[in-house]
């Protein structure tokens, strides 16, 4: 019984770091410096989840984030030759670059993320009751 | 559509046991025996098998038998409430018993 | 004299509630890694595990028949023809449909609490038997 609590806190400790990475991504929909203040508009990132194959012996397993990717897509340009950050030369010349972040992308991700959040948690519960039932043998 | 329904076979395992006769009627229904030792072991054979077709209902449900669920727990619950009742007449009967002893002559 | 602590059904029950335990937690996993891609959903077969403790039970041998109890996933299963639903798998790679993981804990469930109650009236009638009280 435990270890299937263990299994559930992993789903749900991978869930809310794509829940973060979402957050992330939408606050920062319209980002065109990066931290350190130069122009590199924000790149979308993206949770991989992973089979945790090392959590139990009995041949279930939990999920853990593998890794976290960045976005290589092509920022979106817009024309804004008047704009301080407009690119000097080059084929883009006079265009800003914006993050290449879609809203309902990210919107559904959330939705989605969320909706497999709840599902842990009910599946939890439903661990809680079944050792709750087990004690009961002696009490 | 029709549909046709037929009737599941019951298990012999669990065909009811004859209600088990109270120890204070005159034992009519417990074969031809008239003294109370007599009644008294036809029960004690009657909780046996009441509790061990309980036995081998419940086993039978575990192995994916073809029992119904709520049969085989009304079952289990008889053969309890009967082995319990035994006991019970069991114990009344031991304090009678002990109650005689003490009766000075 | 302590034979009585070991008849057939107590054994019986121990061993479909190991079993269950077992199986809730495979079926966890499963609802764990809904979004992992490619992922296969794992199950132990109720049936199989039946029968072997019906073997088991009938031989009075022992060997455990949770141990013999192995996750299967789908495409382990090479049996005859299975209901289209089956077949599903999503874009991501993953077979884990949420509905049906959840109906099977929530079956498994229900045998695991069948399993326990039961115990627990064997276990009083016992007691009520050693302490003459009923």
């Amino acid at each position: 019984m435990i270890k299937s609590i263990d299994i559930s806190t992993s789903a749900l400790v991978a869930q809310r770091t794509r829940l973060n990475a979402i957050s992330g991504n939408i606050a920062n929909i319209s980002s065109i410096k990066d931290e350190n203040g130069d122009a590199k508009p924000y790149k979308a990132r993206q949770v991989i989840f992973q089979t945790d194959d090392e959590m139990t012996t009995t041949g279930a397993s939990g999920v853990k984030v593998s890794e976290v990717k960045t976005d290589e897509a092509e920022p979106l340009y817009r024309y804004q030759p008047n704009h301080p950050l407009a690119i000097k030369d080059g084929k883009w010349a006079g265009y800003v670059a914006y993050p290449n972040i879609d809203l309902t992308t990210q919107m559904v991700d959330a939705m989605e993320s969320t909706r497999a959040y709840e599902a842990n948690i009910g599946v939890m519960e439903i661990t809680k009751s079944l050792g709750r039932e087990t004690l009961s043998i002696l009490a | 559509m029709r549909i046709s329904v037929q009737p599941i076979p019951r298990p012999a395992s669990l065909v009811a046991p004859p209600r088990p006769a109270s120890p204070f009627q005159t034992g009519a229904t417990v074969g031809a025996s008239n003294t109370f030792a007599d009644l008294l072991a036809g029960q004690v054979k009657q909780v046996n098998q009441m509790q061990s077709g309980a036995d081998s209902a419940m086993q039978s449900l575990l192995t994916g038998g073809d029992v119904n669920e709520a049969e085989v727990l009304t079952a289990v619950q008889k053969a309890d409430l009967a082995f319990r009742m035994l006991l019970q007449v069991r114990n009344k009967l031991m304090e009678a018993y002990r109650e005689v002893q003490q009766i000075q002559i | 004299m302590l034979g009585v602590l070991q008849n057939n059904t107590l054994t019986a029950l121990e061993q479909t509630l190991s079993f269950a335990q077992k199986r809730h937690e495979l079926l966890t996993g499963n609802v764990a890694n809904l979004d992992t891609p490619g992922y296969r959903a794992r199950d132990l077969d109720v049936g199989d595990f039946q029968n072997a403790l019906a073997e088991s039970l009938e031989s009075a041998r022992k060997p455990s028949p949770v141990d013999g109890a192995r996750p299967v996933t789908r495409d382990d299963i090479l049996r005859g023809p299975r209901s289209a639903m089956e077949q599903v798998v999503f874009h991501d790679g993953s077979d884990v449909s949420l509905e049906h993981q959840v109906t099977e804990i929530s079956k498994n469930q229900h045998l695991h609490n069948l399993a326990i109650t039961t115990m627990r009236s064997q276990f009083s009638l016992l007691r009520a038997a050693i302490t003459e009280r009923a």
